[in-house]
């Protein structure tokens, strides 16, 4: 294509105001506005504020703390069951089952995962009886971690297995005839190559530890950590938008720098073209050792997860644990948490279905047309990887507070559009790319204008990139609490912040059944997408 | 008559094309025969008006192209790997553009490009189902429904294998006699340009290296690169099946 057409500027110019107007727009104020001192001038008094506040400094260092100790026990566990899936000969449907299993957490709310875990090893908690005694104290770091540690563990997991792809197998055979010991082989042909990787891992869980909210907000205790302090600072007893600013920047920092370090380490991993299926070489002690370890780390999580199931289904847990269907009627019988369900349901649908159009349309300018700036879309798909949701919250609330916009469903959307992204953004460039460059002007000769092709063949042929897209909009939008927490009123609470709520008038079993209402929701979503993309994939054929 | 006068290309500051003169007449099959890189594709995209010019004309039956939309010329082409609908099936493909402009081509006539090109088994077939030589068939029957008044090929033959290769040269020969369709195509082979076309235009490095018919380019190979790149290869070929065959066959 020679020139951009009109209609490509249309969309361009669309896509560039949103991002100016929300994400641009938001992230300045926020920066300006934490030099605002108290007086309306312009200076550092709010810097200078918070690092003489001794609670701030000691929550950074908390959060650095857990999160360090996250980062690396993830990426040990996720390295195991990486290495189980891809490199051991254990049976099939254990590695299925860690490949579905692990990705559960990904469907429920962070916040949920607290009260799972207070449920669990708490005084009342169903290990605890079953130990006879409390394991240790949950409220606080050991709370933190766990929750943590099954927060990042999919996505850790997910890169890490990725990467495995890229590792040819053969190697670890050549390695062995060449003569090489078990450990030498292992550190040449499986470490070696998947540095990059397991640096990724590393990084990616330390910074979804370090900003995530429904953790802390639910199993923190008076362990401070920066997202609580950030939430205290705006929405607390005395709210101080200055000193929340300047967190909010002190939360990007480490972001950044995250992020800067995950595409240095993008540079470890190696790229095959070619790899070939190979077959594994026998190792009984090495599979049954990876057998048992995924199914302990398995079960161990599932164990977290199954209070969450059990506790809404009986009278009064864990005392009386006859079955009842009181506490689900309850749910449904009050007005109150069905609309917050239903809030829930309106924003993760609209966000599905406005982010997929505005990620596709970027990523159809970005890999398909001439567009003359295109690449600034990439930039911006850069930044919203890094800022945290709550800190694009956070500039929202600070740029729209007075606006009509405040209080609104749209602009929880629009939040949840910015913050999730690059992940869709980036599923559509790769799927565009690699479609034949020459499609469009085919479609030109044979009389089509551009949109018309778009519709007509470029869309037909990715829909079932165009489902992932939706559904991974969908799920985030449903379970995510850092992003939209700044956000709701009363009017457009939805499930995950409503959970925050709940937790003050101990009101558990409307937790549990909330999230297990969050919880198979998504699981239908993404039973919904699975069968028309194998029906899209038969009909490809 | 398509006439190109004195046209240069450069991407980048990198000159791809130099000076390039170059008439062909209405009806002839003519083919762009070079080494990889040398500006064939690029040629070709010109004519086509899909890549702009740096400098020269593009004149067809006397009226200047040079800046008009690649939708206007009423040109058309069949890319390298065809850049078939996969989603559509072989026929959904062939009537694509017929959507557009319903009366380019009548139903009888599609049933003629049809029977012709022998897709009538093949029809319901989605694009991943096809073999080679059936998706070219089908990219030139989508291509041919439009009525182009010149014919572009990109490779046509490099991803077929031996027979149907030939086959599929003869079918290409037949329709441009039946139709009388100018037809160019691009081709880094020197026996299919030789055995294909009416005319042959040798390109390396951006110019013009010789412009004649076969007989021509065999007996009067203008200088050292036709000689040594294009008939050299013949001759190699030509000693490889003497010696396959002996002598006696030849
Ligand atoms: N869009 C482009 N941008 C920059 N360089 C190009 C572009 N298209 C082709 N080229 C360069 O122009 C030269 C000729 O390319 P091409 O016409 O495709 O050669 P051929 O078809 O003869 O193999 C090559 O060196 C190629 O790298
Ligand atoms: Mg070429």
């Amino acid at each position: 294509m020679r020139n951009a057409k009109p209609e490509m500027r249309v969309i361009f110019i669309i896509i560039l105001l949103l991002f100016v107007a929300f994400l641009i727009a938001p992230l300045l104020v926020l920066f300006f506005r934490s030099f605002v001192t108290d007086d309306g001038g312009a200076g550092l008094s709010n810097y200078m504020a918070s690092l003489s506040n001794s609670t701030l400094i000691s929550a950074i260092g908390n959060s650095i703390k857990v999160s360090g100790v996250t980062a690396i026990i993830t990426t040990a566990l996720a390295f195991a069951l990486a290495y189980a899936v891809n490199c051991t000969r254990i049976c099939q449907p254990l590695k299925s089952a860690v490949k579905v299993g692990i990705l559960i957490p990904m469907l429920i709310p962070t916040i949920t995962y607290g009260f799972a875990i207070m449920y669990t090893f708490g005084n009342q908690g169903l290990l605890t009886k079953l130990f006879g005694r409390n394991l240790f104290e949950i409220y606080g770091f050991n709370g933190l971690l766990i929750g943590y540690v099954i927060y990042t563990l999919p996505a850790a997991f997910l890169l890490i297995h990725n990467s495995f792809k890229y590792i040819d197998k053969k190697f670890i055979i050549v390695s062995k005839l060449m003569g090489d010991r078990t450990l030498r082989s292992f550190l040449n042909t499986v470490v070696r190559p998947l540095l990059g990787a397991l640096g990724g891992a590393f990084v990616l869980s330390f910074i979804l530890s370090f900003t995530d909210f429904g953790i802390p907000a639910s199993v923190g205790g008076t362990y401070d950590v920066v997202a609580t302090q950030l939430y205290q600072a705006m929405l607390g007893s005395i709210p101080d938008f200055g000193q929340g600013a300047v967190i909010a920047v002190l939360m990007l920092f480490p972001a950044v720098a995250g992020v800067i370090l995950l595409n240095y380490l993008e540079r470890f991993n190696f790229h095959y073209d070619k790899f070939s299926e190979t077959e594994l070489t026998p190792g009984k002690f090495r599979d049954s050792f990876y057998g048992i370890l995924s199914l302990v780390i398995l079960l161990a999580m599932f164990s977290v997860f199954a209070v969450m199931f059990i506790a809404p289904f009986v009278t009064a847990f864990p005392y009386d644990l006859s079955f009842t269907w009181d506490h689900i009627m309850d749910v449904f019988g009050s007005n109150d948490l069905v609309s917050v369900y239903r809030n829930s349901l309106i924003v993760a649908v609209l966000t599905a279905f406005l982010g997929t159009i505005i990620a596709y349309g970027s990523a159809l300018l970005n890999a398909r047309t001439p567009i003359k700036g295109k690449q600034t879309v990439d930039i911006f798909s850069m930044i919203t990887n890094t800022v945290p949701g709550m800190v694009l919250g956070l500039s929202y609330l600070l740029l729209f507070n007075d606006s009509s916009l405040k209080g609104t469903f749209i602009i929880i959307v629009l939040c949840n559009m910015m913050h999730y992204f690059t992940t869709p953004y980036l599923m559509a460039k790769n799927a565009l790319t690699k479609m034949n460059p020459d499609w469009e002007t085919s479609g030109e000769l044979l009389g089509d204008n551009w949109i018309k092709t778009v519709y007509r063949v470029i869309l037909p042929n990715s829909v079932s990139t165009v489902l992932e897209m939706c559904s991974y909009y969908f799920i985030n939008a449903m379970v995510t609490i850092s992003g939209v927490i700044f956000l709701v009123s009363a009017q457009t609470t939805v499930v995950a912040s409503k959970i925050n709520e709940l937790q003050h008038f101990a009101k558990f079993n409307e937790i549990f059944v909330l999230s297990v209402l969050i919880f198979l929701t998504n699981l239908v979503v993404r039973a919904v997408c699975d069968i028309f993309q194998k029906r899209a994939a038969i009909y490809k054929k | 008559m398509l006439e190109l006068q004195n046209i240069s290309k450069q991407f980048d500051q990198k000159t791809v094309l130099e000076n390039i003169n170059l008439k062909i007449n209405s009806g002839e099959i003519v083919s762009l025969l070079g080494p990889s890189g040398s500006g064939k594709t690029t040629l070709l995209n010109i004519i086509l008006g899909l890549t702009g010019i740096d400098q020269g004309k593009v004149i067809f039956n006397d009226k200047d192209l040079s800046y008009v939309d690649m939708k206007n010329r009423g040109f058309n082409i069949v890319f390298q790997d065809y850049a078939l609908f996969p989603h559509l099936n072989a026929y959904e493909n062939i009537v694509y553009g017929l959507r557009n402009k319903k009366d380019t081509a009548s139903a009888e006539e599609v049933r003629e490009y049809i029977d012709f090109l022998e897709l009538k088994p093949h029809l319901k077939k989605k694009i991943g189902e096809l073999s080679g030589g059936q998706k070219q068939r089908v990219a030139l029957a989508r291509t041919l429904v439009t009525k182009p008044k010149l014919l572009l090929l990109d490779e046509p033959l490099s991803a077929l294998d031996g027979v149907i290769k030939e086959s599929i040269k003869e079918r290409i020969k037949s329709i441009a006699k039946e139709f009388n369709l100018t037809t160019i195509i691009v081709t880094h082979d020197p026996e299919e340009a030789l055995t294909i076309s009416d005319k042959i235009l040798i390109i390396n490095q951006g110019n013009i290296s010789q412009f004649g018919t076969p007989f021509e380019i065999i007996n009067q190979p203008q200088n050292d690169f036709v000689k040594e790149f294009i008939l050299r290869q013949l001759q190699i070929k030509r000693q490889n099946i003497f010696n396959l065959f002996g002598e006696k066959y030849a």
